[in-house]
């Protein structure tokens, strides 16, 4: 009896030891030949209409590319570890100009391209000067742009058109529009943006600089000029009043949920969101989306246009010319076209210019997009290296606002959040001349 | 019960000695002679390889200011991290909220976990489902269960007001209020851990001697009795390790909280690990960060300390 | 002797034990509250996304397999589910081997520093490891490789596995050991063949609990991974992408996750049942 179940036991130890060796052999014994490629991406459309490209790509140049998707935090996170341990095998990889570009850039980890752009494959004349701007430090450029996104109104029309509403062309008939439209007791809410710490940011920028405030001036944070904290009082209570509860936990994906149920009606983000409620499969309110430019305020109309992804080689690639290669070809003029068929809004002139994809873009966006372009504000949080830290203490100003409908000492709060940012400003070597 | 085995396994020692003499008996004896060593030993030297870098260098950027803000410069700065660390807010908030987190979701796992096991200790059709649908909530993927009760606590469209409403309570705003926000996160550690506690429990309540139940019974004693008065006390020494063992991952929760709320609303429900995390891969300090890191580390030690202490003094 | 069932009378009746049913009903409200939550995420797997956001929440729908199909072909899936079982049952099977003879040794000898020692493993937040890790893994070369992970999921299986059986070996009597040692029976024979094979309900409650941990570890297969040994709680991240969260993907992700997971575990607890319990015991 016992022989037999140590046999057994036995068995399937030695089994499993033996099969574990050659799993960890295969690993590492297995060093290809050929020239393969480490493509780290995030988790976006881009991504997902790239990855389907690539066995032409690899077919043509005979190399191969191993791509790996990740959340965008994740994809920060990992990249980081990996650069900063100076081991790194990353390749190419996605990157974020505003978030991590001046970081990325100081501390040496993008290679740098000014010397291949002019070569023909590369199109580079195709982007315009705004946008080359946004990967471009110390006259440096360090990364390819491929997406673009702007500061959208997106709103309900059939509640519109049942109150007889007209689009809010300014920031007071946006409030007069979700006063209207907000009914807490039928479960509808006038309003959503995203109210989370630092998420929030970004979305309340173009308020900020509708009202004629700024993240940055000359090197001092400026978010505690009476402009600003008009910004901050306005967004405060325009959540409070007339948005749902638990805002101030919202990030895009809460907010995106909420409006695809039908809860709210009107809400402003980021253009790219649309995706998540115009498709009928995730929104119950898919035809009912209106798309607008985002109103103007007391200082004008002053939405953000950004860029929010580009791609970079690393500087610690060992294979760059391949690397090179293989980004000429993925923000290649056919890839960007076959992105915008899928519904991306690339950063690419061409593309924009190309009437058959124009039509394909949903009714409202290319207008928008067009409309906001030539007003635009290249930038949705405060341009310096440490952008993390500073989002999180403007985002803790915003966050008071909407708890308190913008009645707390939001000037004594803008003040302590902007001394904190002048700090980090200075330690980045980014502040005063 | 044991003797039963104890039988049983009569027949199994004379096939076990005659196996061990085939054995070249110097190895047997030189292994039984240095057991106390032998047996432990690659254990501990796994832990210790393992453990020797990642500690020492974390101690070591802690007193660095490293910063990739300022491109990566690292000089030495001996305590100052320290020393900036007591003089931030926003430390102790964290660990206020770390602390709070954790009694609350541990205390009530605990009281749960025990309950439930003793309720469950009786051998009943459908047991072996049981204590698989109670393993479930362990075995869902954090970043999942994160995702589905940030649905669930969405104040408009989720089933927590419903359920609320259906029972005539006031809507809350679960994860978007300052006060409800570490209850409602605790809320979810507490569905996903009990099941662990009741587990080891069970386990412990198998290897309990059964002659004291015995005895007590037929002193006549009522099953509440026997349960406060030779149960509990029995199982003590389970019951704090499992406690021991969800106390420093309690500590430690980081998946859940990162997923629903990443520290927020403002910093309501940054506990000391997401304050740690969000100095290393949001504000790039790895320096600072480190410094968190050895606090949070020092602060799991000491609880585990205290209760460890408590098992000494308490004669447990 | 047995009634037909139109002979059963009122006495019959008030002989059910109503106890019984009391307490099957305590069972019942007991496993409800832990299994509701994954009813709905099974449920929300089956649900387009508009009707997973949709309030008052919707019971009664017709079910699709679209957000299955997404999970199955995003590519490399069958490779992540294989990746996370090697490394599930490596790292259990070895923190097993290690863990057991340690958490022994520790309980019969009273030796109380080096199971604080093993302890302190678990303390130290996962966050401090990653950086170093990688560095020291990337310097021998093992980052992107089944041993690098095993390893880091180890540390946290390891210490759990000691402390649990610490426990459960100093419930066990002495007697048992004792009386096969005057029998002249080895120490390490003794452990052996007698005390493991009744420590079934232990050691069965350490693998399930390690196995788990190494399943849903997400932090250290993030950073030391790259395509070739990514696991599965990455792919969930997957569906998190920059512009929307495919919600009925994740919760469907999550079912196939969670599938494998209890089917290994109860593979698992039997074969520790066959493999260590003689004749007939009670477990």
């Amino acid at each position: 009896m016992i022989s037999k179940k140590r046999l057994s036991r036995g068995m399937f130890l030695t089994i499993f030891i033996l099969s574990l060796m050659a799993i960890i052999a295969i690993s590492i014994g297995a060093a290809p030949k050929q020239v393969t490629l480490r493509f780290v991406a995030a988790n976006h459309p881009y991504t997902d209409v790239i990855k389907p490209l690539i066995p032409e790509f690899e077919k043509k140049t005979g190399m191969k590319v191993n791509v790996e998707n990740y959340e965008e935090n994740q994809l920060t996170q990992k990249l980081t570890v990996e650069f900063t341990s100076r081991a790194s095998t990353v390749d190419v990889f996605m990157t974020r100009p505003l978030q991590e570009g001046r970081l990325f850039y100081k501390n040496g980890w993008y290679h740098k391209l000014n010397q291949y752009l002019p070569a023909a494959g590369w199109d580079w004349a195709d982007y315009p000067k705004s946008i080359v701007e946004a990967v471009t430090l110390n006259r440096e450029v360090y990364a390819i742009p491929i997406v673009t996104e702007w500061k959208t109104l997106f709103y309900r029309k059939d509640l519109f058109a049942a109150a007889n509403l007209k689009v809010p062309t300014t920031l007071e008939e946006l409030e007069a529009a979700a006063k209207k439209l907000h009914n807490p007791e039928k479960d509808m809410y006038g309003i959503v943006s995203r109210g989370q710490r630092g998420a929030a940011v970004t979305q309340f920028s173009s308020y900020l600089y509708s009202f004629g405030g700024d993240f940055i001036k000359d090197g001092k944070c400026v978010i505690d000029s009476p402009e600003a904290v008009e910004a901050f009082k306005y967004y405060g209570r325009l959540l409070h009043d007339y948005g749902p509860p638990g805002v101030t936990n919202m990030s895009w994906p809460q907010a995106q949920a909420l409006f695809a149920s039908g809860k709210v009606a009107i809400w402003t983000d980021a253009s790219v969101l649309i995706a998540g409620i115009i498709d009928p499969g995730k929104s119950v309110v898919a035809d009912q989306v209106g798309v607008a430019i985002f109103p103007a305020g007391p200082a004008g109309a002053r939405p953000f246009q950004v860029v929010p992804w580009s791609v970079a080689v690393a500087a610690q690639s060992r294979q760059k010319d391949a690397a090179l290669e293989f980004l000429k070809w993925a923000t290649s003029k056919q890839v960007a076209k076959t992105a915008q068929l899928n519904g991306l809004t690339m950063a690419r002139t061409s593309v924009w210019n190309d009437p058959e994809i124009v039509k394909q873009l949903y009714p409202g966006l290319a207008e928008s997009a067009n409309l906001t372009g030539p007003i635009a504000v290249p930038y949705d949080r405060p341009l310096m290296t440490a952008v993390g830290e500073a989002r999180d203490a403007i985002g803790e100003v915003i966050v008071k606002a909407i708890e308190t409908g913008g009645q707390a000492d939001i000037a004594s709060l803008a003040k302590i959040a902007a001394g904190k940012v002048d700090v980090l400003l200075v330690r980045a070597g980014e502040g005063p001349n | 019960m044991k003797e039963v085995r104890l039988i049983k396994a009569a027949p199994a020692f004379t096939e076990v000695i005659t196996l061990s003499a085939k054995k070249p008996f110097r190895v047997n004896q030189l292994i039984e002679k240095n057991i106390k060593w032998l047996f432990p030993l690659p254990t501990g030297l796994f832990i210790f390889l393992m453990m020797i870098f990642p500690v020492l260098y974390t101690f070591y950027v802690s007193l660095t200011d490293w910063d990739m803000i300022s491109g990566g410069r690292i000089s030495f700065i001996g305590l100052d991290n320290y020393v900036n660390l007591l003089k931030e807010p926003r430390f102790f908030n964290s660990i206020k909220l770390t602390l709070y987190f954790t009694i609350m979701a541990v205390g009530i796992e605990v009281v749960l976990g025990v309950a439930i096991a003793l309720i469950l200790n009786r051998d009943f059709r459908g047991k072996n489902l049981v204590k698989l649908i109670l393993l479930l909530p362990m075995v869902a993927t954090p970043v999942a269960i994160g995702l589905a009760w940030t649905l669930f606590y969405e104040p408009t469209i989720g089933l927590g007001n419903y359920a609320l409403k259906l029972l005539g309570l006031p809507a809350s705003q679960w994860l978007g209020s300052s006060k409800m926000v570490i209850p409602s996160l605790a809320l979810v550690d507490i569905w996903e851990w009990t099941p662990m506690i009741t587990l080891i429990v069970l386990a412990g309540l198998a290897s309990l001697p059964q002659e004291a139940f015995e005895a007590a019974l037929v002193d006549g004693a009522t099953p509440l009795q026997i349960i406060r008065d030779v149960t509990l006390p029995l199982l003590r020494p389970t019951i704090l390790i499992a406690l021991v063992l969800r106390c420093i991952d309690a500590l430690k929760t980081f998946d859940i909280i990162y997923v629903m709320t990443t520290g927020g609303p403002g910093f309501a429900s940054e506990t000391l690990n997401i304050y740690a995390y969000n100095l290393s891969f949001n504000y790039f300090r790895f320096g600072a960060a480190s410094a968190a890191l050895v606090a949070l580390f020092t602060l799991v030690l000491a609880c585990n300390l205290l209760v460890l202490w408590m098992r000494k003094t308490y004669e447990l | 002797m047995k009634k037909r069932w139109d002979q059963v009378g009122w006495n019959e009746v008030k002989r059910i034990k109503w106890k019984e049913l009391g307490w099957y009903l305590l069972v019942i409200m007991i496993t409800i509250p832990f299994i509701f939550p994954l009813i709905w995420i099974i449920a929300a797997a089956f649900k387009t996304q508009a009707q997973i956001v949709a309030s008052p929440p919707i019971w009664i729908f017709e079910p699709t397999l679209n957000n299955f199909k997404s999970v199955f072909m995003e590519q490399d899936f069958a490779r992540f589910l294989w990746n996370s079982s090697v490394v599930a049952v490596a790292s259990t099977v070895l923190s097993l081997l290690l863990g057991l003879p340690a958490a022994y040794s520790i309980s019969r000898y009273k030796q109380q520093t080096l199971g604080v020692f093993i302890l302190v493993a678990r303390l130290m937040p996962g966050i401090s490891f990653l950086m170093p890790w990688y560095i020291l893994f990337s310097k021998i070369r093992m980052v992107d490789t089944f041993s690098a992970l095993i390893a880091s999921h180890m540390l946290v299986a390891l210490p759990l596995i000691v402390w649990i059986m610490i426990n459960y070996f100093d419930g066990l009597p002495r007697e048992l050991e004792e009386s096969a040692r005057v029998d002249g029976c080895s120490i390490q024979t003794a452990f052996l063949r007698i005390l493991l094979p009744i420590s079934g309900p232990g050691i069965i409650t350490a693998t399930t609990l390690s196995f788990l941990f190494s399943w849903n570890n997400f932090m250290f297969s993030l950073v030391l991974s790259t395509h070739r040994t990514k696991t599965l709680p990455i792919a969930i991240y997957n569906f998190v992408s920059y512009a929307e969260v495919s919600w009925g993907n994740v919760m469907a992700a999550a079912v196939v996750i969670i599938t494998p997971a209890i089917i290994l575990t109860m593979i698992f607890q039997r074969y520790v049942i066959k493999g260590l319990t003689v004749g007939a015991v009670k477990g």
